[in-house]
């Protein structure tokens, strides 16, 4: 009996032991013997999150059935993660080494100078390297030599309620940052709670602030490539910014509302006026808006002929050596029907010649694929956007509060001490 | 025989003590190494970097700010908490008309998921639609909604007692469970004597049940203090820590700090970890020091 009961406490030792070794290992296996290896890929969400019809797990599930369907000794086992929590996590996955062999993110850069990454001529075929956009696989270069592969793009506009302009007796979409707050004047008269929306929380502090950036002649760099965030037009434009906060022409307390939420008010109705981009337009179509226009971003003296496009990247990681397999599954993915999917799904902008030629058609998408080819990007490939990017998310709504030169003046210490 | 028989017990313990270093001790060490370690916001070990971590951390602007709130939404929290449940007690533990139903009631803000709870705040907090500011709108205490005055998470004055009265609201059914076990330990013929010797009811409830609660209080307190200061879901569902830091309290802070630098983040886990144990400490000798003047 004693006997008995000591060899179940082992068993009970040895599953713990099991148990425990479960957490670390798995990532490289290199195939079984017969061939077949397992690609791992981890992948953003731009769904609207895990059982909804849009998934990014119903997405590329379909892509990858299909690509194993012609590539029987290649599988791929993708795991999407959201928005929100897929840096940390990666971040993690790195650190314990436990590297995927494909990431498609938000950013590149920051592997770069730790050698982790493929060159992207060693993943992609010429064919389909030379139908990227020039500019956009420029901005995947890292000192001449490409890593980052653009996946998709995205651009902004002015989406404005034209009910509410009526109401408002507005005649025309503002074009100058005078007619903008003249407009919201107006709003605000007619009822309007939201007069401009103007979401500087957590979620994407960055993308709006520099909308503004841009339209002062600004942003969070200067011509000769410096860290300018404090520099005279932006405090400028935030004291502008501030005046229009201060007058109850926005979204009140700004530094804490987050896009989403603005996004989904102004599909309610409750906003007049807001900047936004082909992915709102499914935000505003589940709210019901229909009547709304599209017009380039206002800037201090006229219409902005530049806006902020933004793209997120796909990448390959050296550790496993799969280049072969990669290589495969990323040809099939941006010659077959699976980019054109995800602009179909999502509203997501392709990164192709032929993928722009193929949605030339669509009404909606036309103002931002017009966008496209003279849009300003965020300083992404500066390994200390990494550091400053959290930061403004975080505190950059305070300008609009607390004072524009103090905190800016904050954040430019930030970029410059980042290392 | 006999030798196996004396290696017995540590067959049985083994597993435990096991477990304990793998999923307690194990991670704490990592945590440590971590925060002397350079990392990468990308997770790339970068060798080692002695004290900075630290001396970064503590070099914050909004460091001393965050743990001063961090002590004062433990204490706030703790205490309200504790008193609620304390009256919350001493009234489910008498006997009225539909108990049973009143004490399941209590255990739903217990049951539910802290960040649903939060989630659900939020939204009856939103400016534009949320159903507290309908109220207060229909009151008249704010003109319209909308507005910068319904919007009471857009700023810290208005934010963190919110913040705090959600953290009270989920605290409160295990306090009170917790003290309510405590008031079933007391025999029923100490409050005899007590009455036989002319006690009024509060000299009763002051030199009688709060002394003879006291183990119960010690562990439903301190289990609070370590939770409060730990949690993350509330704050971060309905603020994110913003405006600016504002809001946030240690545990927001390491987390937004893990965006940007993971050592510097790990530095702040192990101050938080250094916190949590002399809260624990001063706590308990503060307890021990109460035994022994009765």
């Amino acid at each position: 009996m004693k006997m008995k009961l000591a060899g179940g406490a082992a068993l009970g030792l040895a599953t713990v032991l099991v148990l425990s070794s479960c957490g670390s290992g798995g990532g490289d296996d290199q195939g079984s013997g017969d061939g077949q290896v397992t690609l791992k890929m981890v992948a953003a969400d731009y769904g609207d999150g895990p059982g909804k019809p849009n998934s990014g797990e119903t997405f590329w599930k379909g892509v990858v059935d299909e690509f194993q369907a012609a590539n029987p000794t290649i599988k791929v086992d993708v795991q999407v993660i959201n928005w929100n929590d897929i840096d940390n996590q990666v971040a993690t996955m790195i650190q314990n080494g436990q590297v995927p062999d494909i990431l498609q993110t938000g950013d590149y850069s920051g592997f770069v100078k730790d050698g982790l990454l493929h060159k992207a001529d060693e993943v992609l075929s010429p064919n389909v390297s030379g139908d990227m956009l020039e500019k956009f696989a420029e901005f995947g270069k890292v000192d001449g030599t490409q890593y980052g592969i653009p996946f998709v793009s995205s651009a902004r506009a002015l989406f404005y309620n034209k009910d509410l302009f009526d109401k408002a007796g507005i005649k025309e979409p503002p074009k100058t940052w005078d007619d903008l707050k003249a407009a919201a004047g107006k709003l605000k008269e007619a009822g309007v709670t939201q007069p401009f929306g103007l979401p500087l929380g957590q979620e994407e502090a960055q993308a709006e602030s520099f909308l503004w950036m841009l339209g002062n002649g600004g942003g969070y760099k200067d011509d000769s490539g410096k860290w300018a965030i404090d520099s005279p037009q932006n405090v400028e434009t935030f004291t502008y910014m501030k005046g229009l906060v201060e007058a109850g022409l926005t979204t009140p307390n700004p530094g804490t509302k987050d896009r989403k939420t603005v996004w989904e008010d102004f599909g309610a109705g409750k906003v007049g006026m807001v900047n936004g981009g082909p992915m709102s337009i499914p935000i505003f179509d589940a709210a019901g808006l229909k009547n709304y226009g599209v017009v380039p971003i206002p800037g201090r003296t006229g219409p902005l002929d530049t806006t902020l496009g933004v793209m997120d990247w796909i990448m390959a990681f050296n550790k496993n050596g799969h280049a072969a397999e990669i290589k495969k599954f990323f040809d099939f993915f941006y010659t077959g029907s699976a980019a054109q999917k995800i602009s179909d799904t999502y509203k997501l902008l392709p990164v192709t010649n032929g993928g722009i030629e193929k949605l030339s058609g669509d009404e909606k998408l036309k103002p931002f694929l017009d966008a496209l080819p003279n849009a300003s990007f965020y300083p992404f490939q500066d390994p200390k956007w990494a550091t400053v990017n959290p930061a403004i998310k975080q505190t950059i709504g305070g300008a609009v509060k607390d004072g524009p030169a103090k905190v800016l003046g904050e954040l430019q210490k930030t970029a410059e001490a980042a290392g | 025989m006999r030798r196996l028989r004396a290696l017995e017990p540590l067959a049985w313990v083994g597993p435990a003590v096991l477990l304990i270093a793998v999923v307690v001790l194990w991670p704490v060490i990592e945590m440590i190494r971590s925060s002397f370690l350079k990392i990468s916001r990308f997770g790339v070990v970068q060798g080692g970097n002695g004290l900075a971590n630290y001396e970064k951390l503590f070099g914050e602007k909004d460091f001393a700010d965050i743990m001063v709130r961090s002590v004062i939404w433990v204490v706030a929290v703790v205490v309200l908490t504790v008193l609620i449940s304390l009256a919350l007690a001493q009234l489910f533990n008498q006997h009225f008309p539909l108990r049973k139903i009143a004490r399941w009631a209590l255990i739903a803000p217990w049951a539910a998921s802290v960040l649903m709870t939060a989630i659900i705040f939020k939204w009856m907090l939103d400016p534009e639609v949320g159903v507290i500011n309908q109220l207060r709108m229909k009151l008249g205490l704010i003109d319209a909604m909308g507005g910068a005055a319904a919007d009471q998470l857009g700023d810290a004055s208005t934010a963190m007692p919110w913040l705090v009265f959600v953290a009270v609201f989920v605290s409160v059914p295990f306090t009170t469970y917790a003290l309510l076990a405590g008031l079933a330990t007391i025999p029923s013929d100490v409050y005899e004597a007590a009455r036989m010797d002319g006690a009024g009811r509060l000299r009763t409830y002051w030199s009688i049940t709060l002394p003879l609660l006291r183990p119960a209080l010690t562990v439903a307190a301190l289990i609070n203090v370590m939770n409060v200061f730990n949690s993350f879901p509330i704050i971060w569902a309905m603020t994110h820590g913003q405006p600016g830091y504002s809001t946030a309290t240690s545990t927001i802070f390491m987390f937004i700090l893990k965006g940007s630098d993971i050592g510097e983040s790990a530095a702040m886990s192990v101050v938080n970890f250094g916190m949590v144990i002399v809260l624990t400490v001063i706590f308990l000798k503060v307890s021990r020091w109460n035994k022994e003047v009765t």
